[in-house]
């Protein structure tokens, strides 16, 4: 009688007990209960901060690429002028 | 008293900005004051405002490239490709205010900042395209290759435009579609918000486009002098 337990501990479960130890465990592993919130609301997504970013980013966006086209034009602008005077110079040579 | 073309293109240059500039304002107060707040969103259905149009102009920046593309690649006038680099870079930049705007406004409606909806992968896409038109674009003073190469890219992003429009039909997605030829999707101020906005939105970006352009004939001008200045 003393070994009986071990015995029934070494000995393989049946199919069927093994089945349904299997689904106990995957069920255990997902939530098995929602608790409702006591208080204030947990989550709540700020809208005007939302709005306010994106119109910045729009208007943020916009200068950028207004201040890099100012860049490239004072860039060019200066490039052909030097150009210009290099060719006028080569040709009163 | 006669005027050259050069005066004339900055008085309708001038009268295009300030018409826009004006626009904005108009649309801004309609926007924020007389639209109302929508019943569902709240205040953040705000975005859409500016963000529908920035994806208008997008279209029309990338559709404004395509065709200076194909023009270029039949005509090969430098003046065509100087247009569709400028079209992709505006069509680009919009793109990017469509993409940053999109996921602020769903963050609220859908929880998310961002999902595999078609339209946002298309639209990510066309960007994409776009982005690697003005990175090869990039790379120096182009040259004819360059050039024909970059020109069949923005066909090629050309033909995802369609799919942009249409993926909310062909394919089920979460993307909302107010607008749509049955209409009924949004309230009469609403509406006024969102035609003054898309009106703005056309101004700045023939404006932008307009101006970005003139630099790009500059460039091809400088690129021209320095050839001449090498073959003395």
């Amino acid at each position: 009688m003393l070994f009986t337990p071990l015995a029934l501990a070494e000995s393989p479960p049946e199919p069927d007990t093994a089945a349904s130890e299997a689904q106990e465990d995957a069920a255990e592993e997902r939530a098995t209960q929602f608790v409702g919130v006591r208080g204030p609301e947990a989550e709540s997504i700020p809208g005007g901060a939302l709005l306010l970013a994106a119109y910045a980013i729009v208007w943020a966006l916009l200068f950028l690429f207004l201040m890099r086209m100012r860049g490239l034009q004072r860039q060019t602008a200066e490039e052909l002028e030097r150009l210009s005077a290099e060719i006028r110079a080569s040709e009163g040579q | 008293m006669s005027r050259t073309p050069q005066s004339g293109n900055s008085t309708v240059w001038s009268l295009v900005f300030f018409a826009t500039l004006a626009l904005f304002a108009v649309a801004l107060y309609t926007i924020f004051v007389v639209a109302p707040v929508e019943q569902q969103m709240g205040i953040v259905q705000k975005i859409f405002y500016f963000h529908v149009p920035s994806a208008y102009a997008m279209y029309v920046g990338f559709g404004v490239s395509a065709v200076g593309s194909a023009v270029y690649l039949l005509k090969r006038d430098p003046r065509w490709d100087a247009l569709a680099v400028a079209g992709a870079e505006v069509g680009t930049l919009f793109c990017l205010i469509v993409l940053l705007t999109g996921p602020l406004w769903a963050r609220k409606a859908w929880g998310v900042w961002w999902t595999w909806d078609p339209r946002l992968t298309t639209t990510l896409l066309a960007g994409m395209i776009f982005a690697a038109y003005l990175a090869l674009r990039s790379m120096g003073d182009a040259g004819e290759v360059e050039k024909r190469f970059a020109a069949g890219l923005a066909l090629f992003g050309l033909v995802d435009l369609p799919l942009i429009h249409y993926s909310v039909q062909r394919w089920r997605g979460v993307h909302p579609t107010v607008i749509t030829g049955k209409g009924g999707g949004l309230e009469s101020e609403m509406y006024w918000a969102l035609g003054l906005s898309f009106i703005a939105f056309t101004g700045l970006a023939v404006l932008l486009i307009w101006a970005r352009a003139s630099v790009e004939r500059q460039k091809e001008e400088s690129a021209r002098l320095r050839l001449e200045l090498m073959h003395r």
